[in-house]
Formats: C-alpha cells, sequence, structure tokens
C-alpha cells in the first residue's frame, strides 16, 4: 500500500540569499542565465512551471537590458535575491554604449513580444537607465511564503 | 544533453519544410531567419516551419517568425507551425500568435497546397 504523503522539499537558498553572475554581454552567453535560473529556482521551491516560466523570462531580462545597445564591450551582472515571498531577479548591463547602427524590423518586433512574455510570465518587472547603465528587473511572487 | 542548434531542410507535398532543432534564441535565430529568408527568396510563398525538433524559444525567434509571416503573406502565402510541445505552445498563446500563425499538432494536418 502506498501511503498518501506531502512532499515538503527542502529548499536549499533561503531568505536572505543572493547570487550574482556576471559575463560579456554576448548572445550566445544568455544561456548562462537561463540555466543558473534553473538552478536557483528548484532550490528556492518552485515547482516545474516555475522554472520554466522563470528560464524563459530571465532571458528576456537579459534582451531587455540590451535593448538600444551596442553590448559588445559590456558585461551582464545578474543578481538573485532569495526572500521569503519572492524571488528577485536585476540584470544590469554595465560597460556598453548606445547602439549607432539601425535595427531590423525583426528586432522592434522581438522588442514587444519581449515585454508581452515578461508582463506574462512574472509578478513586476522594469528597466530603468541610469549613470551609463542599464537594469532591467523582475519579482516571481512564491505561490506560498517560506515558513 | 543538449543538442546543438541546427537546422534541417525539406519538401512535404512540394512545399518547403524548414525544421529547426535545439534552442531558439538571441544566439541562434538568425540562422533561422536567414533559411527562412532564403527559402522566400526562392520564390515559395508559403512555407512550413516544423518547431517539432525545438526544446526552447524566446522573443527574438519569435520576432523572426512573425517577420517571416510578414513575407510571406505578401507573397500572397503562408508560414504554416508544426508544434506540440506545451511549452513552446504556451509562448504562442501568451504573446496572442497562436491566433495570427496556423498551428497544427503534425506535418500530415497542413493543409494540402
Amino acid at each position: 500500500m502506498i501511503e498518501e504523503s506531502e512532499f515538503t522539499g527542502s529548499s536549499t537558498l533561503g531568505d536572505g540569499d543572493r547570487v550574482v553572475l556576471t559575463f560579456p554581454a554576448r548572445g550566445d552567453l544568455v544561456v548562462l542565465a537561463r540555466l543558473v535560473a534553473s538552478a536557483i529556482s528548484t532550490r528556492v521551491g518552485f515547482d516545474i512551471e516555475e522554472l520554466e516560466d522563470l528560464r524563459l523570462a530571465v532571458g528576456e531580462l537579459c534582451l531587455l537590458a540590451l535593448q538600444g545597445s551596442d553590448a559588445r564591450h559590456g558585461d551582464i551582472r545578474l543578481e538573485f535575491t532569495v526572500s521569503s515571498a519572492a524571488l528577485d531577479i536585476a540584470c544590469t548591463l554595465v560597460g556598453a554604449v548606445p547602439a549607432t547602427a539601425r535595427r531590423d524590423a525583426d528586432g522592434d518586433e522581438a522588442d514587444e513580444l519581449s515585454e508581452q512574455i515578461l508582463a506574462a510570465l512574472v509578478d513586476e518587472h522594469g528597466r530603468e537607465q541610469a549613470d551609463g547603465s542599464v537594469r532591467a528587473w523582475l519579482r516571481k511572487r512564491r505561490k506560498e511564503p517560506l515558513a | 544533453m543538449e543538442q546543438e542548434f541546427h537546422i534541417e531542410e525539406r519538401t512535404d507535398r512540394g512545399r518547403p519544410v524548414i525544421a529547426p532543432v535545439g534552442e531558439i534564441d538571441v544566439a541562434t535565430a538568425p540562422q533561422l531567419r536567414e533559411a527562412l529568408h532564403e527559402v522566400i527568396a526562392q520564390g515559395n510563398a508559403t512555407v512550413v516551419l516544423d518547431l517539432l525538433g525545438v526544446t526552447f524559444l524566446d522573443s527574438t525567434a519569435l520576432g523572426v517568425l512573425v517577420g517571416g509571416l510578414k513575407r510571406c503573406r505578401e507573397l500572397g502565402g503562408e508560414l504554416h507551425v508544426v508544434v506540440t510541445d506545451p511549452r513552446i505552445k504556451k509562448i504562442f498563446e501568451i504573446t496572442g500568435l497562436n491566433k495570427v500563425f496556423p498551428i497544427v499538432d503534425a506535418l500530415s494536418e497542413v493543409a494540402a497546397p
């Protein structure tokens, strides 16, 4: 007989924990952001659907930070902050310069789609520009706060 | 182990089929754009995009698909999308593109030319 049980899981990242990842702002390295987002999602207790949402969202966050910049000489700094209520992710593009080349129409379309995807997958998101760097951020709330 | 991104091309009932395999993101989407443009430039107004081998898709990839769809329709054709993975379908749904693209579950379901 199999007894019904409730899996409580064991969060290996808890309230106040922070993970920082910095890598050159190259498109082929955005996969690193997705990999780390997946690893962190499982360690803070998100389910598989939330993990998939965050994997997609963090890639979009990187794209949002890269918008309008020539990132060839810049770095992307991702900061994951765990709290009892949510996972916050901030993506900062540092050291890049404004793009001079005109973007193609596909790129403009992708920017709008990126906004739509983030709006659907996370609870809050935004983009700010200050002191020569661009910062995009998102918040994904837990279904149930950590005890 | 994640399969390296590549694009397979074939024909189905005389219609060109582009089948990317792997993850389509900001790094690989340009390859898909090039493949689509090339097939359309050869005079194919209707193209089938087989996404059955795709494991991830982001907004850059969707932008390429929308661009391809516009080109096909300008020529009086269509860009059919074949997809079954619920994660990929979800991205079409949250962006509303499931109402823009003709999406089917199997190549055999694409309307005959």
